[in-house]
């Protein structure tokens, strides 16, 4: 029982991490399902958001507010808000221009944008963690005779509701909306959906811009889940989605919200029965078997090669 | 048109104002055990409305901008001339390489001691993206995990020092060779990915290398790094102060001079410049043989060059171990420049920046990447007054270079036979 | 851009006294290497701060041997690396003294080529036992050692009883040598250590570790290493419900961590240097700092500002500039400095340095403990 109790909070730990994962993965599988470019600058912009919501907490609370949903609202508004601009604006100055180049080119600006983004906070905000309020304290304990708790915290819930809650509404999107169809129609056949009729340019601007926005829901909620920011935390946030993305199947949506959650389960179990210091090593490694052996992922298109 | 062209500088502008004030409006600052937000000063705010306003009548009056452009001189002087002819070309090629190697030989004694240790930082970059031209550039296999190989040879030496107390002479080609395994081993399973899936697992296996470096603690020393790591000695000669290896001399008492750190910097740097000129001279004899043929005919058309009867896998596997094995032979000499290491030097970063100098280059070009590494390099030492905008600018002027000259500084031209006409 | 502009004054100061070395050299140039940027930039504040009213304070006195003192900074961002390359920068500019490193990592690399080199180093933080462990002639501080530290607070742990220990650190030279002192010395007296696991710094998710506690039922953890992974820590034990009491060394005993940790660090136990700023006899150094509206109160600000005093005091009492004849006596001379009598063994440690235990509060307070 104790031991089972253990595995299910590890179990917790991860789907937590994992769904969040998931929130940040879309923007990236997305992207590479589009316009097949991986979009290095992704976990800069999730950090942009997780700053402007703290930034936007602070204010709030400095101002007297005190409605707990409201501030929380708020700043998850903020946070998307700047964080889309800053999605689209990326896209129209580092990746319209050089579209359809070799295959280098974007990536190489992709990686130089990653690191302007990073440096351009680093100036601004300086280079300490900066604490972020915990506004959700307490939870639920299960406990059975033994000495263990299992603990499942009202963040851990409100994480796991808040990414159930996007990710509905992005399958609906998708699949209801027209921008949602012109954007599954792009990311069939992009020169065949244009000549259709469909502005490809905004379909592709309004991929960043949703991206951008799930990413800065991920930066407010794991912001206040571990308790802390600083300009590098992106980059390896943006790492560990993308290796999401690309276990789930990169280019497909629920693709990168099962391979968020598997890889926020392994690191929490290799945490857990194994060490903390060897998570990444089991994340990248699954990433590298997977490829191997199914190169386009869990749930990718097969790919056929043409001759 | 025109109030279509508005309305888009409008919302520009207005998108440049949402992405820059928040972030640089506010700092949030750590007062006693609070954060408190305090307003930016208001040259910043009057900084980012101009921005914005920049921003609007620049997207306004984009049309009239870009005839504006189009009307200036060319500037460029060459773009006008027909390109050289192959053979002169070639010639010109080599004179160049051979007066920059010539003026390498006798520069470090005319300038300061800072300037020949920032130069050998240049020349192992130059090694570095020498031998990622030959995986990025001539075999077209996308490798963003460079950087392990660097790190395979670095540390290779570092360990072999601490453990066996081998000396640096001994341990360059070991370092080499086992990062050109390294290299073998990975590439056997992986190269047959293609593209951006290569790219994903090599980027993947560089942070593995880098993680178990920095976890592996009892053999690596985690993130603590190796120190005193031996300099390469002269004939038995040591450059130190003190001699640490029993049985060495030390130069500065075997020639009767005084003691000074020069001697060390300069005889360090003359190392690396042969090296790099040995990888120079190699990484072109290759290009020039059947197999460098084969990695340029691979990268142009797979299926093409299959069809031919070329093995992919040997092809691609022989550009990837010789890229490791150079990455090996500059990891051996950075060891023993820096006399330390840690798994910091090996990050994703370093990755990226020896790829944007390969791309930088003009991939495939030799002399094109070797400038770009004297550029890239040295351009942030110049600009360590703005130290703090330092990467910023570096983030910045590679998307730029990406937009404006992606074929890079010097593209590289095929080396071609015209036949002659039958009369 | 106060702060880039005062860089840029020091760096054009710093190259107008190279071109006047030439000539007359009546400047003494101090190099102080610390972390200005990064995760723990608050201790190089602290440094900084320390250094430079030392400085401003010894040339308003009329300098050393009737020159002045000129601070030169370095910014290591308390990573290794970096560390080596200011220290190579440090002499290509001449620079002949060091204030520095704060980071033990950092020390450890960088002391290698001062030494070689020929440069006096006198760190006022890192606490490693190895870097005078090497016979180096050049190497000081102002600051005690891992080996007196871990004693303390492994001592402490031992007088509360408690039943089972955890011990974590994260592996840097620092935590991961003052995490063994403290299970070295607990396991002398006896207490059950259930877990000795390193974690990775910049790392933010916790919550596994918290777990992987709560499952060893652990009363007292003990984290070696830096504030801002142990904030996390706090902040995530509090969440799940663990329940212990957390001590960790001067690296985590700084405001921040209240920042980070909320109501989570109440009760957390520090071991700090004592307060040297609540000493009678620094009272008018104190006023000196508060009136340029900086906190003398930090572990290292008064190690940093003893540390530029005993440069001087060296140089005048050497009465030569040559950093080994300074060195000869630090070795045999005894000097007052804020943070007491200093004298030096042959290593280059204070012959006796003493570390209390505080409580630290979600104020960010502290109070000794016993």
């Amino acid at each position: 029982m104790q031991d089972l109790l253990y595995f299910s909070q590890q179990l917790i730990n991860g789907l937590t991490i994992g769904s969040a994962y998931a929130l940040i993965a879309i923007g990236y599988t997305m992207v590479y399902g589009i316009i097949g470019m991986i979009n290095f600058a992704h976990g800069e912009i999730y950090m942009i958001g997780a700053y402007t919501a703290l930034i936007a907490i602070t204010g709030l609370t400095a101002l007297g507010l005190a409605w707990l949903p409201l501030i929380l609202i708020v700043a998850l508004l903020c946070a998307m808000i700047v964080s889309s601009s800053m999605g689209w604006a990326v896209e129209r100055v580092a990746y319209r221009p050089v579209r359809g180049r070799h295959r280098l080119i974007p990536l190489i600006s992709a990686i130089g944008m990653s690191i302007f983004l990073q440096n351009y906070v680093h100036l601004a905000q300086g280079s300490r963690n900066v604490g972020f309020p915990a506004l959700i304290e307490g939870g639920f304990n299960f406990s059975a005779d033994g000495a263990f708790e299992m603990s499942l915290s009202y963040m851990q819930i409100t994480i796991f509701v808040t990414t159930l809650i996007c990710m509905t509404a992005l399958s609906l999107f998708i699949s209801r909306s027209r921008t949602g169809r012109a954007c599954r129609a792009v990311s069939q056949d992009l020169g065949m959906a244009s000549l259709l009729g469909i502005d490809t340019n905004r379909i592709i601007s309004a991929t960043f811009i949703i991206g951008a926005a799930l990413a800065a829901v991920a930066g407010l909620l794991l912001g206040m889940y571990y308790g802390s920011v600083d300009p590098l935390f992106g980059f390896i946030a943006g790492l560990k989605a993308f290796t999401a993305a690309v276990l789930g199947g990169i280019g497909s949506i629920p693709g990168a919200m099962l391979g968020g959650l598997i890889l926020g389960v392994s690191e929490s179990m290799t945490s857990g029965y194994l060490s903390g210091e060897y998570k990444d090593v089991v994340s990248f490694g699954l990433l590298i078997l997977i490829l191997l052996f199914k190169p386009t992922g869990l749930l990718g298109k097969p790919e056929v090669e043409k001759i | 048109m025109a109030a279509n062209n508005y309305r888009h500088a409008l919302f520009c502008a207005i998108v440049t104002l949402i992405i820059s004030f928040p972030i640089l409006g506010f700092n949030l600052e750590a007062k006693g055990i609070n954060i408190t937000l305090t307003g930016a000063t208001t040259s910043t705010i009057i900084a980012v409305i101009l921005a914005a306003v920049a921003v609007f009548v620049f997207q306004a009056f984009r049309d009239s901008f870009m005839v504006m452009l189009g009307k200036l001189p060319n500037l460029n002087p060459l773009a006008g001339k027909e390109p050289m002819e192959q053979s002169k070309r070639v010639k010109l090629e080599s004179w160049v390489l051979t007066g920059i190697v010539v003026f390498a030989l006798f520069w470090p004694f005319l300038v300061s001691r800072g300037s020949v240790d920032l130069a050998t930082l240049v020349l192992i970059y130059i090694m570095l993206a020498l031998g990622l031209n030959v995986v990025v550039g001539l075999a077209g296999l996308l490798d963003l995990g460079y950087v392990a190989f660097y790190a395979v040879g670095a540390y290779t030496f570092a360990l072999l020092s601490q453990y066996i107390g081998i000396s640096f002479w001994m341990a360059l080609p070991i370092g080499a060779l086992l990062a050109g395994l390294t290299g073998m081993i990975l590439g056997f399973p992986v190269l047959r990915l293609r593209g951006d899936y290569l790219a994903i697992v090599t980027l993947g296996f560089g942070e593995i290398i880098r993680i178990l470096l920095n976890n592996w603690t009892t053999l690596t020393g985690g993130p603590n790094g190796i120190g005193g790591i031996p300099e390469p000695t002269l004939f038995g000669m040591e450059f130190g102060r003190r001699i640490k290896e029993e049985g060495n001399t030390s130069f500065h008492e075997t020639f009767g001079i005084a003691y000074s750190g020069e001697h060390k910097v300069i005889f360090l740097y003359l190392i690396a410049l042969v090296l790099a000129v040995i990888t120079a001279l190699i990484i072109r004899r290759f290009m020039r043989m059947p197999v460098g043929r084969a990695w340029e005919a691979l990268r142009e058309d797979e299926i093409a060059a299959r069809s031919l009867g070329l093995s992919r896998t040997a092809v691609k596997l022989s550009a990837f171990t010789i890229g490791a094995f150079f990455a090996g032979f500059a990891g051996t000499v950075f060891a023993s420049k820096q006399g330390f290491i840690s798994p910091e030097s090996f990050v994703f970063l370093e990755s990226a920046i020896i790829l944007a100098i390969v791309v930088l280059g003009g991939m495939g070009s030799q002399l094109g990447v070797i400038l770009a590494a004297i550029a890239v390099t040295i351009l942030p030492e110049l600009a360590r007054e703005f130290s703090e905008y330092r990467m910023l600018i570096f983030g910045a002027a590679m998307v730029l270079m990406m937009v404006w000259r992606p074929q890079g500084l010097l593209p590289m031209r095929r080396i071609h036979i015209t036949l002659n006409k039958q009369g | 851009m106060t702060t880039s502009l005062k860089k840029l004054v020091t760096a054009v100061s710093a190259s107008v006294a190279l071109m006047g070395a030439g000539h007359a050299a009546a400047e003494i140039q101090i190099g102080i290497a610390g972390p200005m940027t990064g995760p723990v930039a608050q201790y190089g504040d602290m440094q900084f701060s320390g250094a430079r009213m030392a400085i401003e304070q010894i040339n308003a006195a009329g300098g050393v041997m009737g020159e002045q003192l000129v601070a030169v900074e370095y910014d290591d961002v308390c990573d290794p690396k970096q560390a080596v390359t200011v220290a190579n920068r440090l002499v290509n500019d001449g620079v002949q003294y060091v204030i520095g490193h704060l980071c033990s990592s950092s020390t450890q690399p960088a002391s290698d080529i001062y030494e070689d080199e020929g440069i006096l180093m006198v760190t006022p933080a890192s606490t490693s036992p190895e870097i005078t462990e090497r016979g180096y002639e050049l190497v000081f501080r102002t600051i005690g050692l891992d080996s007196m530290q871990g004693p303390v607070a492994g001592n402490y742990i031992a007088s509360q009883n408690p039943e089972r220990v955890a011990i974590v650190h994260d592996k840097q030279q620092y935590g991961e040598g003052i995490a063994t002192a403290v299970r070295d010395t607990l396991k002398d007296k006896g207490i059950e250590i259930a877990m000795f696991e390193g974690i990775t710094a910049g790392d933010k998710d916790f919550s596994s570790l918290v777990t992987k506690l709560k499952q060893a039922d652990v009363d007292y953890v003990y984290y070696g290493g830096y504030h801002p992974e142990l904030g996390l820590i706090l902040r995530q034990a509090r969440q799940a419900d663990l329940d212990a009491k957390f001590m960790g060394p001067e690296g985590v005993g700084n405001k921040d961590i209240n920042t980070i940790a909320g109501e989570a660090a109440e009760g957390l136990f520090v071991t700090l240097p004592p307060s040297f700023d609540t000493k009678a006899e620094n009272q008018e150094l104190v006023k000196a700092f508060e009136a340029k509206g900086e906190d003398p109160s930090g572990p290292f600000v008064l190690t940093s500002y003893a540390a530029v005093q005993l440069v001087a005091d060296g140089i005048e009492a050497a009465n030569s500039k040559d950093p080994f004849d300074v060195a000869e006596a630090l070795r045999s001379g005894s000097f007052e400095t804020p943070i007491g009598t200093v004298q030096y063994d042959k290593a280059g440690d204070m012959k006796s340095f003493e570390f209390v235990v505080y409580e630290w509060h979600s104020d960010g307070s502290k109070t000794p403990v016993n």
